[in-house]
């Protein structure tokens, strides 16, 4: 090798890059050092990707220059691309080789030696958890499942290098952890880790993190410089009258975000300008302020620049009673019995009772292939139970679908929308979809992008998009028609904690009108948001409560966190059972 | 060039593709379709042409008239019309193609030694046909006259195909169209796929090269071709018992070279497109359609003019075509035919280098 | 019902105006395809390479070769000592066709005798050997009895042939129509099966099925956008037609009619096709798999009749047959509806099943 010993993996020089009259990446100087987890964290859009491929010497600088393990990345692009891993975002393996032979054909591609390889390929399957699973095509694993193995692929030829795209993305939070073991067994043998994220707990792992906004770092150090850098700029108010405090940030100029937590409003300012005194002051009249640690989520929200600020603390003000068909919607909003699907001999539901009042946020979690998805399909009349019954917003689910779709929203795991159209035009053709014409159509389409800061953006192209604004349009498209119950699948899934925070502000003032929401998420910091959680293990609903009480449920058991919480319950469902039924 | 990493990419691509049941069934049910629908369903061959007739004379001299185009093998007598308006209703309906109308007097003029004209109507809405049948038609009348006259007779010898077959002139052209209409199609979804699920990015940041991954591609599917030419050529001289009067070998030999021609050009096409979608469209309009109408195989290109004969030069299908007829039909080998195979030769490694030249690892 | 149909129509005709690759393929083979077809292809016979051995070398020899080379269909291609020689330029592709006159033609014309004149045919292309077989013999034939009036005043029948529909004979008319065609048969097939798998393969569809959208009205919404493009289609294609020279004999709204039909005939097999497949890979796949055999089944390249049996029966299903019938019919014969009820009916009789099979196969998979 090259490398010298102790000197930098990566160094970049005012590396940039160009499409057309856009620079995705620009100015870019870095050192990573040998054996670091380095992190890249910014908003959608900031040019994470890009750098990761200028890295992996996949795409050509327009500018700057990048040598990485000793090599130019522009004239010995195949010296990096031969020693390096490199895992992009997405599902990028062959679905239709098993487990087995996808490992090998990267063994075999990077010219791994049979006897080493079998070696490796134990310790990695080991490690991932996939050992049983050998011989599955890798197209019907589940997400996790799936992240896991491409990570394998890319470890069987021991790169001292490593790059990411995003690898948490889509995956449950008990694979994630099992990602994070390995990425950290083998970070800590010497391989050197680069990765983007928009999760930030993962960022908080990393050793350093860069944070990117517009294609430029702007703020690069550890977790905890990163934080030292915006001390003072993060409160949280406890008040009796949140309306009151919630008005009064919305109106003050430096406020970046606010966001509903337990029993207090947390909020950040610009970290240049702190608190402005008058609002200390106001804040003072109706509760109690308090500066706090922050957290990376804070640091991120902190250092946004290019999001726009007036439509990030704009309060979330409902006019009028949303849910309009909702006068006659019975008190319990949903209602199942003993619901069931099975497909062939697997059961993806099992005999599932639930009762969820109106205008409840209802938080459905558990692993990839729980039956979250299908337990939704079955509530949006999309897939027909073969067992038990179903009633959604007073209307029998099997009964008169076409009736139930008028009264409910839905807002699948992909944003499903048509990217060849303007954001206008996709909201006008599901507006109409719903049979809304004329004023009341415009009518609806306008309050609609008011309410989800779309406006001004109805010429833009679907294709163009940042996935955020993708998926604000997708909540819009599936509220047009008042629905009386919200489905809302993974709906914040690789969205950064600032849009995160902005769209369950959104949920909370939906259900504060009336509307029912129910929910999957990942995220299990998300399930604070949620009046109650349902948790879903192998098809069963194994516990159901808000987090209080499903934390009192675990009688001498130390649960903190939710993630806690979660696999608790999960282990304590499992036990008896043979351990490690994750494929769908 | 590595080839352990070759055939790494070898066996990958192989796996894939076996497990795509709807792909392998359509390679290989394509061809044999495509076989047996030109075996037996695109024929010029004038027979049992549907003939009407209305006998104005109804002496034996008509009728022995008639007679005589039945006994010529030609036509078929589909009816007689009493009048000149059924006859115009029956071609309109396309109940005849040809209508024979022997006016009043026919045997007395020709007993009296006059001029007897008889009149042939002929639908001419399928030109290639029509000619035919008018040219059989009036030999007919004309040899159907007083023996007196001297007569030349013509001897005609079709070569090569004496019992003038379509099948024997549609089989051995079939062998460079079926092969320049399909490979191209499944290979140029090749690598359009993996750029749409991205796979390709794991191959970019990998020691294998581009000259590798290409070759690696390709091989599977030169394979799946080639499995296509044996079949089509089996089949051909076995059910349709097309003489093979050349070498099999030589056949088989250039027939592997044109496969990795037309394999080729679906690499090409994958790597200019982005989407399966596209890359198909442009496969369905630089090969599948050119090669069926292009290519010699049916419509003959020395009829074409002068610019649209270069356009067919294009497509290495024509180069093919003239090979294989060559060599099956005029048993043919290497010292008439090497012009062709010299041109498919070349042909293949300008493909070969464009693709190379085409396919960058990078994602921009 | 109206509001939800109309949203999804303007919606389905934006995207259709947005879909270059596709407005591409439209466009090219409602135009440039049906150009280069027609110039190019024609299974006429014409300027044949011929190759002759003339062994007499008298007034008689001549007069019939010459006669040979001052038709269309063959082109002399050189005089050769011997029929060897001949068999040579027949071998290497020089020439396709070598007359041979034997000695003494002059002489035993004058006796009286029967003397024969030798065609060698290159058989390869049987097509264009029968052709040139059916030319020569006509050649001789007019030669024969040109001589019988002048030489012998017993003459006997004359033909007096009369080429309806297309007297010039020329392959363009038909060409350029059963191109037209080709092309309606494509578009209508390949344009709404890539658009509803399109659907599929986004989850776009799985959207609208939470939608009060009925299966139907998305059916629908699929049919007329392709529709209304393949009728509007058509009309660059007349001008083609137009400057090719066929005439139109029949009436343009009649044609448009039954246009309108067999597109919807071909919409109900995209329809089909997209209601089968998962991916747009399989869906191309399919329609190709069922546009080619269509396609030479219907006698868009060679005539219907000229193939067996029971290839024939088969074609009675391919829409295309009929509408070959309705498009030759109406411009060449100026066939009217009283003719061409029977093929309308058959076009209608073909679509209403596919599309219900559709529906089915829709409601019952998304279900």
């Amino acid at each position: 090798m090259v490398l010298a010993q102790g000197s930098s993996v990566i160094e970049a020089e005012g590396l940039g890059r160009r499409y057309a009259d856009n620079w995705a990446v620009q100015d870019v100087d870095l050192r990573i050092n040998k054996g670091e987890i380095f992190g890249l964290v910014g908003p959608d859009g900031s040019g994470k990707t890009t750098l990761l491929q200028l890295l992996a010497a996949i795409l050509d600088p327009s500018s700057g220059r990048c040598r990485v393990l000793g090599y130019d990345t522009l004239r010995q692009a195949s010296e990096v691309t031969s020693r390096i891993g490199y895992m992009a975002q997405g599902f990028t393996l062959y679905e239709r080789l098993t487990v087995a032979e996808n490992l090998a054909f990267s063994a075999k591609s990077r010219g791994v030696s049979s006897s080493l390889f079998a070696s490796r390929r134990e310790k990695l399957l080991a490690m991932a958890g996939l050992g049983s699973f050998l011989d599955r095509r890798e197209g019907v694993l589940s997400g996790g499942m799936r992240k896991k193995l491409a990570l394998c692929t890319n470890l069987v030829h021991e790169p001292p290098l490593l790059l990411l795209d995003e690898p948490g993305l889509g995956v449950d939070p008990l694979s994630r952890r099992e990602l994070w073991r390995m990425l950290e067994a083998f970070g800590a043998g010497g391989t050197t880790i680069v990765l983007a994220t928009s999760y930030m707990d993962e960022a908080e792992r990393c050793d350093r993190v860069a944070f990117l906004d517009g294609g430029r770092i702007i703020a690069m150090g550890t977790p905890d410089e990163l934080r030292a850098g915006v001390d003072g700029a993060v409160f949280s108010v406890r008040s009796n009258a949140p309306a009151a405090v919630e008005a009064a940030l919305g109106g003050a100029r430096n406020v970046l975000s606010l966001q509903w937590r337990p029993e207090e409003i947390h909020f950040v300012v610009d970290p240049s300008l702190g608190m402005p005194d008058e609002l200390r002051v106001e804040l003072g009249r109706t509760g109690r302020v308090e500066a706090t640690v922050p957290s990376m989520d804070d640091v991120f929200v902190a250092r946004s620049r290019s999001n726009d600020k007036e439509v990030l603390a704009k309060p979330v003000v409902l006019s009028g009673p949303l849910s309009g068909g909702g006068r006659d919607v019975p008190e319990q909003s949903v209602e199942t019995r003993e619901l069931s699907r099975r497909f062939e001999s697997f059961i993806a539901v099992d005999h599932v009772s639930l009762d969820i009042g109106s205008g409840e946020i209802f938080g459905l979690l558990g692993a990839n292939g729980a039956g979250k998805t299908t337990l939704i399909r079955m509530l949006c009349g999309l897939l027909p139970p073969t067992g038990g019954s179903a009633r959604v917003a007073g209307v029998e689910v099997t009964r008169q679908p076409r009736f139930l779709r008028r009264r409910i929203g839905y807002m699948s795991q992909r944003f499903s929308l048509y990217p060849d159209l303007s954001v206008g035009e996709n909201m006008a053709f599901f507006a109409s979809a719903y049979g809304l014409r004329g004023r009341e159509r415009r009518d609806a389409v306008d309050r609609t992008a008011d309410l989800t800061g779309l406006q001004g953006l109805a010429d833009d192209s679907v294709a163009t998009l940042s996935g955020a604004v993708r998926q604000r349009l997708g909540l819009a498209c599936s509220l047009l028609h008042h629905p009386a119950v919200l489905f809302l699948d993974e709906p914040t899934s690789g969205v950064d904690p600032l849009a995160r925070f902005r769209f369950w502000r959104l949920i909370g003032g939906l259900a504060g009108a009336g509307t029912t929401v129910i929910v999957t998420t990942h995220n299990l910091e998300e399930a604070a948001y949620c009046d109650r959680l349902g948790l879903m293990h192998e098809g069963r609903l194994i516990a159901l409560g808000d987090l209080s009480s499903l934390r009192a449920g675990l009688s001498g058991l130390a649960a903190n966190t939710i993630e806690d919480v979660f696999l608790a319950y999960v282990e304590h469902s499992d036990e008896g059972a043979v351990a490690g039924g994750e494929a769908r | 060039m590595n080839l352990a990493r070759v055939a790494a990419v070898i066996e990958k691509e192989a796996k894939e593709i076996i497990r795509d049941p709807i792909t392998v069934a359509t390679a290989l049910l394509m061809p044999l379709v495509m076989l047996f629908l030109f075996g037996y369903a695109i024929s010029l061959d004038v027979e049992d042409v549907a003939m009407g007739v209305l006998d104005q004379d109804r002496t034996p001299a008509s009728r022995e008239l008639a007679d005589r185009f039945v006994r010529s093998g030609y036509f078929r007598l589909a009816a007689s019309y009493g009048t000149a308006r059924e006859v115009e209703m029956a071609l309109q309906r396309n109940a005849v193609k040809i209508a024979l109308v022997v006016p009043p007097g026919f045997q007395d003029r020709l007993a009296g030694n006059e001029i007897a004209p008889v009149q042939l109507l002929v639908d001419g809405t399928y030109s290639a046909t029509a000619n035919l049948v008018a040219a059989y038609a009036e030999t007919i009348v004309s040899q159907y006259r007083g023996d007196t006259a001297p007569y030349v007779g013509v001897e005609a010898r079709v070569w090569y195909n004496p019992s003038l077959r379509s099948v024997t002139y549609v089989i051995p052209g079939l062998f460079g169209v079926i092969l320049l209409a399909f490979p191209p199609l499944l290979t140029a979804l090749a690598i359009a796929r993996e750029k749409e699920t991205g796979s390709i990015q794991q191959i970019f940041a990998s020691p294998i090269t581009a000259s590798e991954f290409l070759a690696g591609k390709l091989m599977p599917y030169v394979l799946i071709a080639f499995v296509q030419i044996v079949m089509v050529i089996v089949v051909g001289f076995l059910w349709f018992d097309v003489p093979l009067r050349g070498s099999l070998g030589l056949l088989l030999a250039a027939g592997l070279l044109y496969v990795f021609c037309t394999v080729g050009i679906g690499l090409l096409v994958s790597t200019v497109t982005q989407s399966q979608l596209a890359a198909m469209l442009l496969a369905l309009i630089i090969t599948l359609m050119p090669s069926f109408l292009f290519s010699g195989f049916l419509f003959p290109i020395f009829t074409m003019p002068y610019f649209l004969q270069l356009y067919t030069r294009l497509f290495p299908a024509r180069y093919f075509v003239d090979f294989s007829r060559g060599l099956v039909l005029k048993g043919a080998g290497i010292p008439e035919l090497w012009p062709s195979v010299a041109l498919l030769l070349l042909y293949t490694l300008a493909v070969f280098a464009l693709a190379v030249w085409r396919f960058k690892k990078k994602v921009a | 019902m109206g509001t939800r149909l109309a949203g999804l129509l303007l919606k389905e005709t934006i995207q259709f105006l947005r879909d270059r690759v596709m407005l591409f393929l439209i466009l090219w083979l409602y135009t440039v395809e049906i150009v280069i077809c027609t110039l190019a292809l024609s299974f006429e016979i014409e300027d044949m390479p011929l190759a002759v051995v003339d062994l007499d070398r008298t007034p008689a020899s001549r007069e019939i070769i010459d006669s040979f080379i001052v038709t269309e269909p063959f082109a002399l291609a050189g005089y050769l000592a011997s029929a060897a020689e001949a068999t040579s330029w027949l071998q290497s592709g020089r020439a396709r066709v070598a007359l041979v006159i034997p000695k003494g033609l002059q002489r035993d014309l004058a006796r009286g005798d029967t003397p024969a004149l030798q065609l060698l045919l290159d058989g390869t292309n049987s097509n264009v050997a029968a052709q040139a077989r059916g030319y020569a013999l006509q050649i001789v034939g007019r030669y024969q009895s040109r001589h019988s009036i002048e030489n012998v005043p017993a003459a006997g029948a004359q033909p007096v042939v009369r080429v309806w529909y297309n007297p010039d004979r020329t392959y363009t008319s038909f060409m350029v129509l059963s191109m037209v065609a080709v092309a309606a048969l494509m578009v209508g097939v390949i344009y709404p099966a890539a658009s509803i798998v399109r659907e599929k393969e986004t989850g776009t569809i799985e959207q609208l099925r939470v939608t009060p959208i009925s299966i139907m009205e998305l059916f629908v919404a699929k049919t007329f956008p392709t529709l209304v493009m393949g009728l509007l289609a058509v009309f660059p294609s007349l001008l083609i037609v137009w400057w090719f020279g066929v005439p139109m004999r029949g009436s343009l709204l009649l044609f448009l009619a039954l246009t309108g039909l067999f597109l919807l005939s071909a919409i109900a097999i995209g329809v089909l096709v997209a209601a089968i497949s998962r991916t747009q890979q399989q869906a191309l796949l399919l329609s190709f798999f069922g546009l080619f055999p269509m396609m030479f089944l219907s006698g868009t390249l060679a005539p219907v009749e000229s193939m067996p049996e029971a290839l024939q029966t088969l074609s009675l299903a391919s829409p295309l047959r009929h509408y070959m019938d309705v498009i030759l019919g109406v411009f060449l014969k100026g066939a009217g509806l009283t003719d061409l009820w029977p093929q309308a009916v058959t076009l209608i009789a073909i679509g209403v099943p596919l599309f219900a099979t559709a529906t089915y196969i829709f409601t019952k998979r998304s279900a």
